[in-house]
């Protein structure tokens, strides 16, 4: 504010809203929403991880009768489900991080909110964009698993593998339930920032 | 409120260089997704295969096709940068008519070019991964690689690929540009 001051003419820098009551009331429900949000974020990605790292199913295809060979389907054969497990960890450390910090800002009344929200504006952006790609990689393999593709004989698998491919559809649904969360955060953070709730 | 927008006009002639960027930020992003989307829009190829049906026989020539519509990752690409395409014009009409100086458009417009970051990427991670088994293929589940047939095909869609990325890296630097605008003020 100082800084506009200088150059803008003296008649209207005498007007400055009187919000300090607002301030104060609007300044708890901001950092609050915040660390519940992260909360939320980490829980998704953590639930996320462990069900596509537990998505192994291992099946008896029998050639010939008795003869039957074990096939395995795992995360680790397709390169997009490696990305979405690495994505959705960095996810699920970035919001311990973020969330303590979140969690400090609420315990500590005023101070550097809006400055703590800057970063995060940064940050969470572009944590969401890996996570949407993460989601985008991971469901765009799982539906030519799911129907398959004639153009190119790529086979369909979830008929053989119903119990992996349907924890891969639970993993999916909840990356996209945290780039959601995430998007949600990137809105709050740009909304206080340009209220400039705490700052007084 | 009247005197808040004469303070706005005022302060305008010194935030220009800001309002100069988001200008430039927003033809470059309208370029590089109207280019990507028209790159993969028009991607198809056509080659011969050599068949041999009967190893006695010489091997017959097969025409076969490829087309950007062959796979649904393509066309979410496709559509995505088209969105964007289209919604980076609407956001460049508003900055021009409003100048930057209303703050309700200007946060929705922020709002807004976040939800095509969302887009953009996942849109990217899908092609880039189907693109991927398409290039190397996947033993495990027996999906033979198609690039080594369409080579032109492949290197089209990793065009439009990078260029889709290089929009969305565009529409990261808007909100990065307006969080530093916002956080100056």
């Amino acid at each position: 504010m100082a800084s506009l001051d200088t150059t803008a003419p003296p008649h209207v820098t005498t007007e400055k809203p009187p919000k300090s009551v607002q301030q104060q009331y609007k300044g708890s429900w901001g950092p609050a929403l915040d660390a519940a949000l992260r909360m939320f974020l980490f829980a998704t990605a953590m639930v996320a991880v462990i069900i596509m790292a537990a998505s192994k199913q291992t099946k008896l295809i029998s050639l010939f009768p008795g003869f039957a060979i074990p096939l395995e389907a795992k995360f680790t054969q397709s390169p997009a489900f490696i990305y979405a497990i690495a994505a959705l960890s960095v996810a699920c450390l970035y919001s311990i991080i973020t969330g303590v910090l979140s969690v400090f800002a609420l315990m500590k009344p005023g101070g550097s909110w809006t400055k703590l929200q800057f970063h995060f504006v940064i940050f969470d952006a572009l944590l969401l964009g890996i996570v949407a790609a993460a989601t985008g990689a991971a469901g765009g393999v799982a539906y030519i698993g799911l129907k398959g593709n004639s153009h190119t004989n790529w086979n369909k698998v979830c008929d053989q593998f119903s119990s992996f491919c349907s924890h891969l559809a639970g993993s999916i649904v909840l990356s996209l339930v945290s780039s959601i969360t995430l998007l949600l955060l990137v809105w709050l953070s740009i909304y206080v920032l340009s209220k400039k709730l705490t700052r007084g | 409120m009247d005197t808040e927008y004469k303070e706005k006009e005022n302060v305008s002639n010194r935030n220009s260089s800001f309002n100069y960027k988001e200008l430039v930020f927003r033809l470059l992003a309208l370029s590089l997704t109207l280019v990507a989307a028209v790159v993969l829009g028009v991607d198809k190829q056509t080659t011969t295969v050599s068949l041999t049906l009967v190893p006695s026989l010489p091997p017959v020539d097969l025409p076969v096709t490829a087309k950007w519509t062959d796979l649904s990752a393509f066309v979410y690409l496709v559509i995505v940068n088209a969105s964007a395409c289209a919604y980076a014009a609407i956001s460049l009409v508003l900055l021009l008519v409003t100048r930057g100086g209303n703050k309700l458009v200007s946060l929705i417009l922020l709002m807004l070019d976040l939800m095509m970051v969302v887009l953009l990427f996942s849109a990217i991670g899908a092609t880039g991964s189907v693109g991927l088994i398409g290039y190397q293929g996947n033993s495990h589940v027996q999906w033979e690689k198609v690039c080594n047939v369409f080579d032109k095909f492949c290197h089209q869609v990793a065009i439009a690929v990078f260029l889709s990325f290089a929009g969305s890296i565009t529409y990261l630097l808007l909100i990065l540009l307006a969080a530093v605008t916002l956080h100056n003020k």
